[in-house]
């Protein structure tokens, strides 16, 4: 009989359940699209930001201490302290690797050139390929750690070509121009140690004091100063959580957390901690984070989460006055029949669950479809936004199923209150 | 014991009394007819007296029990067990067949049983109406469904308001035979009419005006 009362309710109000599903289902779709964009901008944002450099700088302990006392910008060159070029690979073996997207060594040393002058020569990786430990294998490099280098003439260093020369460099646009270097010129260098002839491949715009250097593969400067084995910095690009209250506790001193706060601290992808066990990989290593970069991404991301947050809410609250007036119009038109219900001996619960029956599957019926149509806004989101798409997330749908139940709930309560007050006699006998 | 009593009730709304001390008593079996012109308080004594309403003042007595002192939802209980209702719009949800409507007195009350509600619509005699929908039946049907609906439980009281208010005299008289019927099973009736006709035929007459009982008496020619 209750299934025949729903299904006569049904037929008979279908219009009206049918705007009761839309409702729920333009809700649920809002949700689903914001729950689901807001859980990928993260990686999404923090993606786009990445193409604008690292957000850590690995140095050697003496020389952040020199760089702290004295305020130095730069690296450790200077100061003759060095990290060892073959724990290199460890920044990848530590708890947060996955988070790890990029990184590059350096080591830079004085030369002076053909025509007397003297530039800054910098050894690094380009594309270079590392087989780790841990049987994972990567390119990283100062290819896609310096994505914004405007190549003015020629092409990236490629450390992968079999046929390479390993002489080669790449030279900054405003040395290039002073002493009139292009692709393919062979110019003649001399360090401390060594000096060598490096054939140029590219001039790059870096729009910074990098276009007055040379950059050239790591090992090939290593000779040049009699460093062989040694890097003077290490530059990480990772993807990080943004900071907050327990993060910036922990980077002033990790000693002063509890062993939980520890543990959840150690577990997030704050870039305090990702600093933190990069220094235990690397030996006599001080790893900081570039703070205008960490601060700037997080911001970023907080407000973008923010605006996310905000348009859910408004989203369901929207949803929730909608099916309010919906629902309290449907009891208003049926309160001949809910009095005639009361007037027969329906318990007030047996008439609630009648309506909240035909709400929620109404409901259900909206939700599901909105779940899929709120995927699609989420993808059409991603393209528009971030040119890529939007990773289908199975924890959303309880979370998506879970709001609209209690939007749907709520937004019910004043068409049940209703209802229980609704008086039979008022309504047979129209008094 | 009567099987109901009502011991100087009254129904106050503001300054308005609806019912003025009404002592009344109807025995089992009983085929009670309330007139009186509108505003006479026939409406109101008939929810206080199908347990839809509370009486401001005075006892309600069914069954020995005041119900004027019942919660609502002991009242609802009540309701469901003891009293049938016929109203004069006849109440018939539209979507469900007239079949079902008579089930839906049984599935509040106990458990629906659609070859009762079937043997109910056949003694009303609509057995071959009984897949229609009301929308699809015409009054003198839906009323009978009404009253179809109102005995499947098998009250202690059937109460009507102005049960053939809407019918025309065929109907009317195939309304009133059925409650002939159900007088000659014991069925005690009461009906709120505005029709002396109706009245006429029931076994006792009470009128009320402006909330008091102005008369009350038994018809002499009833059964003849």
């Amino acid at each position: 009989m209750f299934l025949r009362m729903i299904r006569g309710a049904f037929a008979r109000q279908w219009k009206k359940m049918l705007i009761i599903a839309l409702t729920i289902m333009l809700g649920t779709s809002l949700a689903t699209a914001m729950i689901n964009v807001m859980l990928d901008v993260g990686d999404k944002v923090n993606q786009e930001l990445k193409t604008y450099g690292a957000n850590i700088t690995v140095l050697p302990k003496s020389a952040s201490v020199m760089s702290d006392l004295y305020e130095m910008e730069g690296d450790a060159g200077d100061t003759g302290a060095y990290l060892l070029e073959s724990e290199i690979g460890n920044v990848k073996t530590i708890f947060w690797a996955f988070n790890i997207v990029d990184f590059a060594p350096f080591i830079d040393t004085q030369i002076s050139l053909q025509s007397g002058s003297e530039a800054k020569l910098v050894g690094t990786w380009f594309n270079h390929h590392l087989d780790l430990p841990t049987g994972e294998s990567l390119d990283a490099g100062v290819n896609s750690l310096r994505s914004w280098w405007d190549l003015d003439e020629g092409e990236w260093i490629n450390e992968q070509d079999a046929d390479k020369d390993e002489n080669v460099a790449m030279v900054g646009t405003v040395l290039a121009k002073r002493e009139g270097i292009s692709v393919g010129d062979v110019i003649h260098v001399e360090g401390p140690a060594d000096g060598a002839d490096l054939t140029v491949t590219g001039i790059f715009d870096a729009g910074g004091d990098e276009d007055e250097q040379i950059f050239a593969p790591l090992d090939l400067v290593q000779k040049v100063s009699d460093t062989d084995g040694y890097i003077s910095s290490i530059e990480v690009s990772a993807l990080t959580t943004p900071d907050n209250e327990l993060a910036e506790k922990a980077a002033k001193d990790p000693g002063s957390l509890t062993i939980a706060q520890y543990e959840l601290w150690y577990c997030t992808a704050y870039v305090s901690s990702i600093c933190y066990q990069i220094q235990e990989a690397i030996t006599d290593s001080v790893a900081a984070p570039v703070r205008q970069v960490a601060e700037s991404e997080g911001a970023i991301m907080d407000k973008t989460e923010l605006l996310m947050i905000l348009i859910t809410i408004l989203s369901l609250i929207g949803s929730a006055l909608g099916i309010t007036n919906l629902v309290t119009a449907s009891v208003m038109e049926r309160s001949n029949e809910i009095g005639l219900f009361k007037a027969v001996g329906a318990k007030d619960s047996s008439i609630s669950g009648l309506v909240l029956t035909e709400i929620l599957v109404t409901g259900v019926v909206g939700a599901v479809v909105g779940y899929f149509l709120g995927f699609g806004f989420a993808q059409i989101i991603g393209h528009t936004v971030f040119n890529s798409s939007i990773e289908m997330k199975p924890f959303v749908i309880p979370i998506v199923a879970v709001l609209m139940l209690f939007v749907t709930l709520i937004g019910s309560i004043p068409a049940i209150r209703m209802l229980l007050r609704l008086d039979p006699a008022e309504v047979l006998h129209g008094r | 014991m009567s099987l109901l009593e009502l011991k100087g009730i009254s129904k106050i709304y503001g300054d308005l009394k609806a019912l003025d001390n009404i002592n009344l008593s109807v025995e089992n079996g009983e085929w009670v007819a309330i007139m009186g012109p509108s505003g006479s308080g026939k409406s109101t004594m008939m929810n206080i007296i199908g347990c839809m309403d509370k009486p401001s003042k005075g006892e309600v007595l069914l069954d020995g029990v005041d119900i004027a002192k019942e919660s609502a939802k002991n009242l609802t209980a009540i309701r469901r067990d003891k009293i049938g209702l016929i109203f004069q719009q006849f109440h018939l949800v539209n979507y469900l067949t007239a079949v079902e409507n008579v089930m839906v007195a049984q599935y509040y009350h106990s458990i629906p049983d659609e070859k009762e509600a079937m043997e109910a619509l056949a003694r009303v005699g609509l057995a071959e109406r009984a897949r229609h929908l009301p929308s699809q039946l015409s009054g003198g049907e839906q009323q009978r469904v009404c009253i179809a609906r109102a005995l499947i439980n098998h009250p202690e009281i059937v109460l009507a308001d102005e049960p053939t208010g809407n019918l025309d005299e065929a109907n009317e008289n195939i309304v009133l035979d059925l409650f002939h019927q159900l007088h000659e099973e014991h069925t005690t009736l009461i009906v709120v009419t505005h029709d002396p006709e109706v009245a006429e035929v029931a076994q006792r007459t009470i009128t009320l005006e402006h909330g008091r009982i102005k008369s009350d008496k038994i018809n002499e020619n009833f059964g003849k």
